[in-house]
């Protein structure tokens, strides 16, 4: 054994030729998502219920790029600029957020099972929701219509973010969080705020039952230029934030003291991690209400075709994230024209079938 | 609007509050019975070329009773009556679920909506559009039934036909009234909303159905809740009803008196001797829209099979 | 070359006075302990002496409640773990991996934080060369998971390799942790891995290795240093350190070194154990 083995150009040929292999499939399906998302983001501007020729639906794009507003008058601008493309674009964010968290989670927490709603955000955000459509026209009164926000949304918000710190506190003690005490204080939370919840439907009128469960089953029905300047601040930090966190979640696969070892700041990243998916679920959810399925099963996918490396999975799971649920979303609006499935069902009636399949057709049992 | 000058559609958000206003003032006049019929002109809002979206169980129905079923472009899922509503016309979603782009691609000049139609930034939009919208406010009252057939036909532009239903529905209220008065013995009812899983879900106080109850001239036995709420087995025994009413099933799958007084809850009621079950399509019973005083006859005459309760005189179409 | 002996002289990474109480107990009390570049340092002791604590002091995953620890005359605590993981790298006992990372992945692990700023072709070739030195080059391909725990621990060694030789191109004093990094595998590896321990101490690096097998611990230590119930007992060159009065304490067995004549190091046959307990 010489000094010169451990940098020798013998070995390496044999690995680049891993590599590459690996590389030229990476680059594949990168390509082909990114293809497909692309279609489907010109898909959901191009169809719905009003049926809008798509040279006039360019047309239109193309006036509100130019400035020229001679096209952009009447309803089919209206439906176009005011419904479709803020539709889709929080479509995009909350589905790549919602991927990403997944991805986050799983990583953080070293369990594949992990979803975003582990750091308590969805229970909080649950919680609150059913709180303001049961109580919020007692509580509130007629001062709800006259305050300058969506009092739902940002209870929803709040309340997911009030029960992460809640986690997060629990669970650090000398400046260190344990993850496992957040894993078990999340189900427990998670259980109370159900509770809660339940008790709040206990005292609900059926009509608020009926909205609760609408809103429990996701929609991104109400997108608007102005709910997208509200989320868009919240969600995008947290994709910008990918590159900061790739590494540090790899080193994290190894465990927090090998990944302190590679030189990770564990406890800055762990931290970093948490905030960040809370707000993004957080706002999510105000947003677009409880879309589940997406922060399982996308980070799964990638993980099955490119292999559980974060500085590919992170990134591609947001693009996963955000075309599918772009397409699910067009399939909500399309397949009972001219009204709409809540989204929830539809993103796990197209994913889960889809995510069986691939398990069912593998040769040997998948390693976790 | 044709005093009006056309505006770009981002400002025409807001023609509807004058409307709304101007609708609601009028309904509460005709309501009341002060104004002549020739004091009632209201602003004409809507033309023979409306194509209006109903969303609300009563707004269908009384556009249907109104005889305007022709100019119904789109309903919602609780427009239950009549049943050719949701056959014929598309379906736009749950009214406090809507889709604004299924609406809008129904070319609605109008919209005729319940209070607390949704999601509030699907109106916004709506109103975004230009397609004018009408807000019927919600009351579950025998003046509210009045006051509501008035603001949808004034929003509809059929204030006269209108009118005359609320007046009809008026008189039938009265005339139920009347029948009411003679009630003696008044029998405790429990409305059960469903038995499932051996559970009892009851309406309360303050429940649609307990206001069907006491119009029908029955006691509501479990006025000690509120809303509707599931209910113990030993607290249904303590409310003693004498008559059990539940809803009439879509799927066929009623429970027949056999099976529903021999649950234990039941067994030990007043009602189970009886076999006082009343069965009633739940849309006339809690629709609380144009016939509402004939279900609440029926109801009566259910309550007491004895009494020989008429029909009703004055009988709301359709 | 009289800079290079004193850099030598000076203690890579030095303990003093180390304490570590958890939930009541004292795992590690008045431990002080100095490693040196060019130097294999051998940890040994029963179960529960706190070998495993102690080199999670000196590493900085466990803050002692009691001394310090410092690197090249710096207080661990004040150095960010990424200039640490530059000076040191750690092979802990058991490494489970969460997810399916292939070997290659692994080993890549050591390398892509502190190698970043290495040219593409240059970390390529550090990781082969890594892999190979461990053995493991021909399992690269393979998901980690589906690895014997023996391959597994090569695996890791390879890791820790990775971290040394990027960290190499920031820092050139640097210190090597294995803790029971020959458990799980054949006699064959063990000797292969504990060479290129002794390798990389002889290129400059400070190594410390907790280790259960006395005998290789005599073998390979330039210096030994025992632990019974959470203190050092004994530390020194391997031959003058470990006698049969220290055996018989520390680890409670009744056995004499033999000292045979090539080069008298000693070495330790438990055949003796079962001759003795076959005897009254």
């Amino acid at each position: 054994m010489t000094q010169a083995a451990l940098a020798r150009p013998g070995p390496a040929a044999a690995l680049t030729v891993i590599a590459a292999g690996r590389r030229r499939y990476a680059m594949l399906v990168i390509l082909g998502l990114i293809a497909l998302c692309l279609a489907l983001i010109f898909l959901g501007v191009g169809v719905g219920a009003v049926s809008i020729p798509p040279g006039r639906v360019a047309g239109i794009l193309l006036a509100r790029l130019t400035g020229g507003d001679a096209a952009l008058d009447g309803r089919e601008a209206l439906v176009v600029l005011n419904i479709r493309l803020p539709r889709v674009l929080l479509g995009l964010l909350v589905g790549a957020g919602l991927a990403v968290s997944g991805a986050l989670m799983q990583g953080l927490f070293r369990n594949p099972l992990a979803d975003p709603g582990l750091v308590g955000v969805s229970a909080g955000a649950g919680l609150a929701a059913a709180a303001t459509i049961v109580l919020g026209d007692r509580l509130l009164g007629g001062a709800a219509a006259r305050l300058p926000f969506a009092v739902l949304p940002f209870g929803a918000f709040c309340g997911g973010l009030i029960s992460t710190l809640l986690l997060y506190l629990i669970a650090t003690r000398r400046g260190r969080t344990s993850v496992a005490t957040m894993l078990l204080a999340g189900v427990a939370l998670g259980a109370l705020a159900g509770a809660l919840t339940g008790l709040l439907a206990f005292i609900s009128d059926d009509r608020q039952l009926r909205d609760l469960t609408f809103w429990s089953l996701g929609s991104l029905g109400g997108a608007s230029w102005t709910k997208l300047a509200a989320v868009a601040p919240i969600i995008l930090p947290l994709l910008f934030a990918l590159p900061l966190l790739a590494r540090g979640l790899n080193g994290l696969m190894l465990g927090e003291a090998e990944a302190f070892h590679l030189g990770v700041p564990v406890q800055r990243i762990k931290a970093l991690a948490i905030v960040l998916v809370a707000l993004a679920v957080g706002a999510s959810v105000a947003a677009a209400g409880v879309i589940g399925f997406v922060g399982i099963v996308v980070p799964h996918l990638i993980r099955l075709a490119l292999g559980p490396d974060h500085r590919l999975l992170l990134p591609l799971s947001a693009l996963g994230g955000a075309t599918l649920l772009v397409a699910a979303d067009i399939v909500a609006r399309l397949v009972v024209s001219p009204a709409e499935l809540p989204l929830g069902i539809v993103t796990a009636a197209m994913g889960a079938p889809f995510f069986l399949w691939l398990l069912l057709r593998r040769a040997h049992v998948v390693e976790i | 609007m044709p005093d009006r000058p056309e505006l770009p559609f981002r400002k025409t958000a807001r023609p509807d509050r004058r409307e709304i206003l101007a609708a609601v003032g009028l309904t509460l006049a005709a309501a009341a019975g002060f104004a002549g019929p020739g004091a009632i002109v209201g602003p004409v809002v809507a033309q023979k070329s409306d194509r209006i979206v109903a969303l609300g169980g009563v707004v269908t129905e009384v556009l249907y009773a109104l005889g305007l079923e022709d100019r119904i472009v789109g309903v919602d899922t609780t427009s239950q009556f009549p049943p050719e509503a949701l056959r014929d016309k598309p379906g736009v979603g749950y009214v406090r679920a809507l889709s604004v782009e299924g609406i809008l691609s129904l070319r609605p000049s109008l919209v005729i909506a319940i209070e607390g139609a949704g999601p509030p930034d699907a109106i916004a939009l709506l109103k975004e559009a230009g397609v004018r919208l009408v807000t019927i406010p919600e009351d579950l009252s025998e003046q509210g039934v009045a006051v509501r057939i008035a603001a949808i036909g004034a929003a509809a532009g059929a204030s006269e036909p209108a009118r005359r239903l609320a007046e009809t529905v008026q008189a039938g209220f009265e005339e139920l009234a009347a029948l009411r008065a003679r009630v003696v013995g008044k029998r405790r009812v429990l409305f059960a909303l469903s038995l499932q899983n051996g559970r009892t879900m009851v309406g309360g106080a303050n429940s649609t159905a307990d206001a069907m109850i006491r119009l029908a001239g029955g006691v509501n036995a479990a006025a000690g809740v509120e809303g509707y709420k599931p209910m113990t087995d030993e607290a249904v025994i303590a409310a003693a009803p004498e008559v059990v009413l539940m809803m009439r099933n879509s799927s066929g799958h009623d429970a027949t008196p056999e099976e529903l007084f021999a649950m234990p809850a039941f067994s030990a009621t007043p009602a189970a001797g009886a076999r006082a079950l009343v069965r009633m399509d739940g849309l006339y019973l809690l629709g609380f829209g144009p016939r509402a005083p004939l279900a609440a006859r029926d109801l009566m005459a259910a309550f007491y099979p004895d009494a020989a309760i008429p029909a009703l005189k004055t009988a709301a179409a359709p | 070359m009289s800079s290079r002996s004193d850099e030598a002289a000076r203690p890579l990474v030095s303990g003093r006075d180390l304490g570590f109480v958890a939930g009541g107990r004292h795992l590690v009390s008045r431990a002080s302990l100095d490693l040196r570049a060019g130097e294999t340092t051998i940890l040994i002791g029963p179960n529960g002496a706190g070998k495993s604590t102690l080199l999670r002091l000196l590493t900085g995953e466990a803050k002692p409640t009691a001394g310090v620890v410092t690197l090249e005359g710096a207080a661990l605590a004040s150095i960010p773990p990424w200039r640490l993981a530059c000076q040191r790298a750690v092979m802990a006992q058991q490494a489970r991996l969460a997810f399916p990372f292939s070997v290659l992945e692994v080993a890549r692990l050591g390398v892509d934080g502190v190698g970043r700023a290495l040219p593409r072709a240059r970390r390529e070739a550090l990781i082969g060369g890594c892999l190979l030195a461990a053995g493991v080059l021909d399992l690269a391909a393979r998901p980690y998971q589906t690895l014997s725990g023996g391959e597994q621990q090569r695996v890791q060694f390879a890791r820790a390799l990775c971290q040394l030789e990027a960290g190499r191109s920031l820092a050139t004093r640097q210190a090597l942790f294995l803790d029971e990094p020959i458990a799980n595998l054949d006699l064959s590896h063990q000797l292969a891995l504990l060479d290129m321990a002794r390798m990389i101490a002889a290129r400059g690096a400070a190594v410390l290795i907790v280790l259960h097998d006395i005998n290789l611990a005599l073998t390979y230590a330039d210096r030994l240093v025992v632990m019974d119930a959470g203190e050092i007992v004994a530390q020194g060159a391997p031959a003058a350190t470990l006698d049969d009065a220290l055996l018989r304490r520390v680890f409670d067995v009744d056995l004499g070194l033999g000292r045979p004549p090539p080069q008298n190091l000693p070495f330790l046959l438990p055949q003796q154990h079962r001759q003795a307990a076959a005897t009254p």
